[in-house]
């Protein structure tokens, strides 16, 4: 599903160069779970952001879904994102002003894909994390671990392929953390490819594939 | 999303546009304000000169494209509302000799009569005129009959009321046939003329009484020597009868150069007058409402620019869920010009109100017309594009992990 050949990236301030990618090479298979690991400053959300094409890199190649990507243009990698990627962050990033019935539909407006009765299957994927009642709430009206169920559901409402997610239990406390963890492992039994980006060790456990990214190479790639 | 958008999206896109304003309510209001004044404002001027216009047309109209007036006293006494009598009955009979005149209606008015009949009372201005009156002003009757020339000759007692008048005095009971106290002089009423309505913020032209002129010269005034407004029509070119009734009346009052003591207007200084006050009612007016729009514009604008910065995640998150910068741009132009389209709205209602106020205060006629609400509109979305297209397009311009990381 993911393949990375040699990916470098560079920041640049002024005329200095800051590499924080320094040649990836990895390859992702259609149904894994994988915690990407790594300390603050070591490149994992760079990793990550050109993985969901939301970032490019300075060299390499990037197969996405057995194609290259590198020379899609913006309205492009936007289908892409779209169509095959669900993203979870760690402050949800919920639009205030919406209900969460209204989140989750949020990839349906920008979605050409035909998604057959996405209300339904909105309240289908709410109930079923648990927030039957909570569907017509505002955010604010949300905790922490409900405002990141609803976030899944958004990211789950366009069949996507694969899951980002960011730090996805950097803003809960420990409990409701592993119950968000849980989900993902449930998710991949069904099948989704997941790719969870954490510095905290303990999340390890939870995945099939652990990769340790250290100084912008990754160190450890161990399968469970 | 682009252009490839279906149709439930294009609902679903509006309603949550929609959810955006009411979450932004306290900016939204203020920039929705400020364009519905600005749109008000352009309303109640396109309204107010077509309404004036198109009385003007009808005055114009009712007086014939062929009929010229001519009032005593110089053109800077008539400015200070002087009443100046210096045309004669002689004078009128030199001006009804000059070539291709064939209509000429003598008038003679005193000012501020009170009328009454039974409890009633009623101040109002009596013309007293010659019995061509009535068909020299296209004047129709509302109920009765016009006075004769058996009338003017033995300077009956009688009068022809203004719908003004008879509504005052009447209130939609019949007329004909009562008698009416007139200054001191009881006269019967034989006809009432059909209401012509108010001219732009003119004296009402409904509220008049119409004697014979003999009646009025002999009973409720003396006057035997002069009259007040002579109205002629000609067959000939206007502005050359204008220079045969000007010699005439300088022989008779015996005047060399060119210090007048006569007016002469015809029906086309109505529409040159009416056109010169719609001219500058629009550059004063449309100025301040084109300033009110621009500033709503910038308010607008700023307001924008601001939400903006409020809402980067907003715009990082849609932009990772599949919002292209397109995308983006248009959803942002899209909200504003929602705004100034409602701003719009709300301004063509109130314009409207404000219509019935204005006709019931000052009976100023608006001209309420279809064409009014496209212009507004458009006027409205064009405000709209210009404002929102800069912070739109700088909206675009996020990019997803600066905004989300932000």
């Amino acid at each position: 599903m993911i393949r990375l050949k040699g990916i470098k990236k560079s920041y640049f301030i002024g005329e200095r160069e800051l590499p924080i990618l320094k040649g990836i090479d990895l390859t992702i298979e259609s149904g894994e779970l994988v915690i990407l690991m790594g300390v603050s400053g070591s490149g994992k959300t760079t990793l990550m952001n050109i993985i969901g094409l939301l970032d490019k890199q300075t060299q390499g190649e990037y197969f996405f879904m057995e194609k290259n990507v590198d020379g899609l243009d913006d309205e492009n990698l936007a289908v892409l994102r779209n169509e095959h990627i669900g993203f979870v962050f760690q402050q949800f990033f919920l639009l205030p002003y919406l209900n969460a019935l209204e989140n989750v539909l949020i990839p349906i407006v920008y979605s050409k894909k035909n998604i057959k009765h996405p209300k339904e299957k909105a309240k289908q994927l709410l109930t079923r994390f648990g927030l039957a009642d909570r569907m017509h709430n505002k955010p604010s009206q949300l905790s922490g671990g409900e405002q990141q169920r609803v976030a899944i559901a958004r990211a789950l409402i366009n069949d996507p392929d694969l899951i980002l997610a960011d730090e996805p239990t950097g803003a809960l406390d420990s409990k409701t953390g592993n119950e968000i963890m849980e989900l993902f492992r449930m998710l991949n039994e069904e099948g989704k490819t997941i790719i969870v980006v954490t510095h905290d060790p303990k999340l390890a456990q939870f995945g099939k594939r652990l990769l340790r990214i250290e100084d912008g190479v990754i160190s450890q790639d161990t399968t469970n | 999303m682009g252009l490839s958008l279906k149709i439930l999206q294009i609902r679903e896109f509006l309603e949550e546009t929609l959810k955006i304003l009411f979450y932004y309510k306290g900016r939204v209001i203020f920039s929705l304000s400020g364009v519905a004044l600005g749109i008000l404002s352009i309303c109640v001027i396109i309204t107010t000169i077509d309404g004036a216009n198109k009385k003007a047309y009808e005055i114009f109209e009712a007086l014939g494209p062929d009929s010229i007036m001519i009032f005593g006293g110089s053109e800077r006494q008539r400015m200070a509302r002087e009443r100046v009598a210096t045309l004669t009955y002689k004078d009128a009979e030199s001006i009804e000799k000059i070539n291709g005149i064939y209509d000429i209606t003598k008038a003679y008015s005193v000012r501020g009569l009170t009328l009454r009949y039974k409890d009633r009372k009623w101040q109002t201005n009596v013309i007293g005129s010659t019995e061509n009156y009535f068909e020299s002003y296209k004047w129709n009757l509302y109920m009765g009959t016009v006075f004769r020339k058996n009338d003017e000759i033995n300077a009956e007692p009688v009068c022809v009321i203004g719908y003004k008048v008879y509504d005052e005095l009447f209130r939609g009971e019949d007329a004909i046939g009562k008698t009416i106290q007139i200054g001191k002089l009881p006269a019967k009423v034989i006809g009432v003329l059909e209401e012509r309505g108010g001219a732009a913020g003119g004296p009402n032209i409904d509220d008049r009484v119409v004697m014979p002129l003999s009646t009025v010269t002999t009973k409720l005034s003396n006057e035997k020597r002069y009259l007040g407004v002579l109205r002629v029509k000609t067959s000939r070119d206007v502005d050359s009868t204008i220079e045969d009734i000007k010699r005439v009346l300088r022989k008779n009052h015996g005047i060399v150069g060119d210090q007048d003591d006569f007016t002469i207007r015809s029906s086309r200084d109505i529409l040159q007058f009416m056109s010169v006050i719609s001219g500058s009612l629009f550059l004063f007016l449309g100025t301040a409402s084109v300033v009110a729009l621009v500033v709503s514009g910038f308010v607008l604008a700023n307001l924008f620019y601001l939400t903006i910065q409020e809402r980067k995640k907003d715009i990082g998150i849609r932009r990772a869920y599949g919002a292209s910068r397109r995308g983006i741009l248009i959803s942002f132009l899209f909200e504003s010009i929602l705004i100034t389209f409602l701003g719009g709205i709300i301004g063509i209602i109130l314009s409207v109100l404000l219509q019935g106020i204005f006709e019931k205060l000052f009976d100023i006629p608006m001209e309420f017309s279809f064409k009014v609400v496209i212009f507004a509109l458009l006027f409205s979305c064009l405000t709209g594009t210009v404002s929102g297209f800069k912070p739109a397009l700088k909206a675009s311009r996020i990019e997803p992990i600066e905004a989300i990381r932000g």
